[in-house]
């Protein structure tokens, strides 16, 4: 595992020079159990990228139960675009059933949304991941400043790995801005979601989702109750020097 | 099998709080025991045993959990309920696996 560990550093100080088109050629050509993750609003860009490169793809979703009609219509505007099959992945219905009898439908305002997206993300991302050796996510660093600074290209999953193997997630979209996105999206034609033209720039589940007004971060659009999540447990470089 | 717990100690001397939390379940379940060597990632001390250590196996957050199996390979848990069911045999229930993982990772919500 130090072995795997080292070789996957090295290979993003490698990759992070390339383009999000040759991290996905690189990933599809290393891993024939790779799937990508698709939320149904920018990352779509993934979608055609990886397209072109190889029409037979893998593209999973994550169905909370609490998206956006436009978000369910538009995901299937992309199944039928590509003719492609998406995997569309839900919650277990009896943890879901014990949260909302228990706790309402909108426990996430109260509390935070921590348990809810555990519950309906997490839970089915787990054991999508159980069955690949490889996932792909449209995560970018100019998401989030804060939690994404460090965010490789290619890195071990240790989070998600099956027991005693690894699991290799691969982030093509590091690097770019939201601005390249959409100059990806104009340029090559590609569907997105209607409610990016209502003013959603973060698209997630209906109730925690909404559009912003000018010079907002995008991180706003989400969560917007909550306070920004403390980072006590952090390695990074920056948490351990000069203190 | 030799299982080393890396856990950080804040600028202040005190353990970070998931540090804390995890030594007094390691404790009250009696699986301190089967813990070989606690080292410490020092704020204070980029060099410290844990520091170090985190940048070699590119660690991003603590505590995490290294098993040097007996055929000389080695694995590390970031996932402390990981770490409990797949190396201790402990039992944990899946949303409580899933809420660990995605209070470690603080983009996962985003997907």
């Amino acid at each position: 595992m130090a072995s795997e560990t080292i070789a996957t550093v090295d290979l993003d100080r490698k990759l992070q020079e390339e383009s999000p088109q040759a991290i996905l050629e690189y990933a599809l050509a290393q891993f024939d159990e790779i799937a990508i993750s698709f939320s149904g609003a920018e990352d779509v860009v993934l979608i055609d990228m990886a397209y072109r490169i190889n029409p037979d793809l893998h593209v999973f979703s994550l169905d909370t139960g609490r998206l956006h009609p436009e978000t369910y219509r538009f995901i299937d505007r992309v199944r039928e675009h590509y003719k492609i099959p998406i995997d569309v992945l839900f919650p277990d219905a009896g943890t879901v059933n014990k949260l909302v009898r228990e706790k309402g439908l909108f426990s996430f305002y109260r509390d935070n949304h921590q348990e809810c997206c555990s519950i309906r993300k997490v839970m089915p991302l787990k054991q999508k991941l159980l069955t690949l050796d490889a996932w792909v996510t449209g995560q970018r660093r100019d998401q989030s400043p804060n939690t994404r600074a460090h965010l490789p290209v290619i890195q071990d999953d240790r989070a998600f790995s099956r027991p005693g193997e690894t699991l290799t997630k691969f982030n093509p979209l590091s690097n770019w801005s939201s601005a390249q996105v959409w100059d990806y999206i104009r340029a090559n034609e590609v569907p997105y979601n209607e409610l990016h033209d209502r003013g959603f720039v973060s698209i997630g589940c209906e109730p925690c989702t909404r559009p912003l007004g000018p010079n907002q971060h995008e991180r706003e659009g989400r969560w917007w109750w909550e306070e920004a999540t403390k980072k006590e447990c952090g390695l990074h470089g920056a948490n351990l020097e000069s203190k | 099998m030799k299982i080393t717990l890396v856990k950080k100690i804040l600028a202040d001397g005190s353990p970070c709080a998931k540090c804390g939390d995890v030594l007094d379940k390691l404790e009250s379940s009696g699986q301190i025991k089967q813990i070989d060597e606690i080292i410490v990632a020092d704020e204070r001390n980029p060099e410290s045993p844990g520091a170090r250590l985190a940048r070699d196996l590119n660690v991003e957050r603590a505590p995490f959990f290294v098993v040097e199996w007996d055929d000389g390979s080695q694995t590390v848990y970031t996932v402390y309920l990981k770490f409990v069911k797949e190396v201790l045999g402990g039992q944990n229930s899946a949303a409580d696996e899933a809420r660990e993982i995605l209070e470690n990772s603080n983009d996962l919500d985003f997907l």
